[in-house]
């Protein structure tokens, strides 16, 4: 993984803290998000330890951890934080700035994130079977779930042919400038 | 809140409603796209699809830059105000938060909480300017998810069931209907805070029983309503949705159901197509369809299998279809 310097990892604090309501420091650790949250027995860091981290600004240690990548931004954490700490949000801006300084650690869902917008820049629309193509391909698994392909082949319950949007020559200007 | 409703029920006797499909519902979706469209045919309900409308960027997009998710969404917005509707029908869960998230952005009478804020505003106003539209009117668009659509259009509901009723009871369609015993399982976005109206309970919902009742299928108590299945890791991690959604069902079972009533594309393949590698995985047994529920609320009003797709569902219903 790329390490960030001290400068990047204390402005990310910062922003959390400043924009980002309310004021983490408001969490008294009762763990409430981590029992609520979906994932908490493949996380390596919990919601709650997350934000502590971001306390101590160990944002390199939340970027090098599977956490914010697997995290699917479900909300119960946040919908149950007595504190009414947004901890989703946070999870997502962390995630965000992850992508932005290329520390992705979760390589397969980079690599998922990279084909779909791919996609969406060329057609405007998503296309499933040339998206799990290549994520197949990228894994280099590439016969994961063929028995729901053939499934759902046999039932033509896909769109076989891509469809254009007409109007998609500045979508996709837009979309390239983020990939 | 209350007038915001009664706008909108006024709204939709105009038959002013954009619909918004989205790319699950183009493709792997169709049942639930088609069933709907058909459900709201049959109920006198006007919608027109946007035209040209784009992926609002999901997940990928909305974990790589909020602000390319905006844009993505508030283009379909912006395709649906030139079509003069700025009420939009969201049937898919996911495009529903992107898209709602998206008007909270850019609706006219948003003020900017702080900085960070109001610079991803001007960012997403430029860029959409750039693609052509006019930003400077008057914006005040309102999405809804399907569960909140047909709340407000439950009376609608009521009185066709109604009419219908008597002529239609010994199809196998309703014969279908008076077999199961379901639960309703609304998923984790849905209802969740932050950027929704809160139109129902978060942790105990019962708007999509209450429009069930409707046309006289009552549902079980579930105690995994908004648990969530796994939602998009499906396609990168496999086993993570393999485990949540094995729990879900057998909640279900345990509720003593014999099929889940769903709202989400993205539940409903979880839950539905990879029930064969649930079962292979844990070496069980379940045989749990999962309806949509504009499939059963279709079946309910008199629409055949065939309108309603139910074929394409991978765990098939008891009866023959
Ligand atoms: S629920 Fe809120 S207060 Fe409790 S540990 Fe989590 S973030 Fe902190
Ligand atoms: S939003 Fe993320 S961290 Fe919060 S409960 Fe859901 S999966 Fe867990």
């Amino acid at each position: 993984m790329r390490k960030i310097n001290n400068n990047l990892s204390d402005k990310i604090r910062d922003e959390i803290i400043n924009f980002i309501e309310p004021d983490i420091y408001y969490c008294y650790q009762c763990g409430r998000c981590t029992a609520g949250c979906p994932l908490a027995n493949v996380y390596e860091y919990q919601p709650n330890q997350i934000i502590r981290l971001v306390q101590a600004n160990e944002i390199n240690s939340i970027f090098d951890s599977n956490s914010i990548y697997l995290c699917l931004s479900c909300e119960i954490c946040s919908s149950r934080c007595p504190q009414g700490i947004d901890i989703a949000a946070i999870m997502s801006y962390l995630r965000i700035k992850s992508w932005e300084n290329r520390s992705f650690k979760e390589k397969l869902i980079a690599e998922f994130y990279k084909a779909f917008l791919k996609i969406i820049g060329i057609f405007g629309r998503s296309y499933e079977p040339g998206l799990i193509l290549n994520l197949n391909l990228v894994s280099g698994k590439f016969f994961n779930d063929m028995d729901l392909a053939l499934n759902i082949l046999r039932k033509r319950k896909i769109k076989l042919f891509p469809e254009f949007v007409k109007d998609r020559k500045k979508l996709s200007r837009v979309v390239k400038k983020y990939l | 809140m209350k007038k915001e409703m009664e706008k909108f029920q006024e709204d939709i006797q105009l038959g002013k409603i954009a619909y918004f499909p989205g790319c699950s519902l183009n493709s792997t979706a169709m049942d639930f796209n088609v069933s709907l469209k058909n459900l709201l045919k049959f109920l006198n309900v006007e919608f027109e699809e946007i035209d040209d409308w784009n992926c609002c960027g999901t997940t990928p997009a909305h974990n790589v830059s909020e602000e390319l998710s905006i844009i993505l969404s508030a283009r379909n917005l912006l395709l649906a105000k030139k079509m003069d509707y700025e009420n939009i029908l969201c049937p898919c869960v996911s495009c529903y938060c992107r898209l709602l998230i998206a008007s909270k952005v850019i609706n006219s009478n948003i003020e900017p909480e702080n900085k960070m804020q109001e610079s991803k505003r001007n960012l997403v106003l430029e860029e959409l300017k750039n693609m052509g539209f006019d930003i400077n009117q008057k914006l005040d668009f309102r999405v809804y998810s399907i569960v909140q659509f047909l709340l407000l259009i439950k009376e609608k509901i009521r009185n066709k069931y109604i009419e219908v009723k008597d002529e239609i009871n010994n199809s196998r369609e309703i014969m279908l209907l008076k077999s199961l015993k379901p639960v309703c399982y609304y998923g984790c976005v849905l209802l969740r805070p932050g950027y929704v109206t809160k139109f129902d309970n978060i942790e105990n919902p019962t708007s999509m029983e209450n429009v069930l009742k409707e046309v006289g299928i009552k549902s079980l108590n579930f105690s995994f309503k908004t648990e969530c299945c796994g939602a998009i890791l499906s396609l990168t991690n496999k086993n993570i949705v393999i485990e949540l959604s094995e729990k879900i069902l057998n909640a279900a079972q345990d509720s003593g159901a014999n099929c889940i009533i769903v709202c989400c594309p993205l539940c409903q393949q979880n839950l539905d197509l990879r029930q064969s590698q649930i079962n292979k995985y844990y070496k069980s047994n379940y045989k749990i369809p999962v309806f949509y529920i504009s499939q059963i609320l279709g079946l309910a009003l008199g629409l055949s299998f065939k309108n309603t797709m139910i074929d394409k569902l991978f765990v098939k219903p008891d009866i023959r279809i």
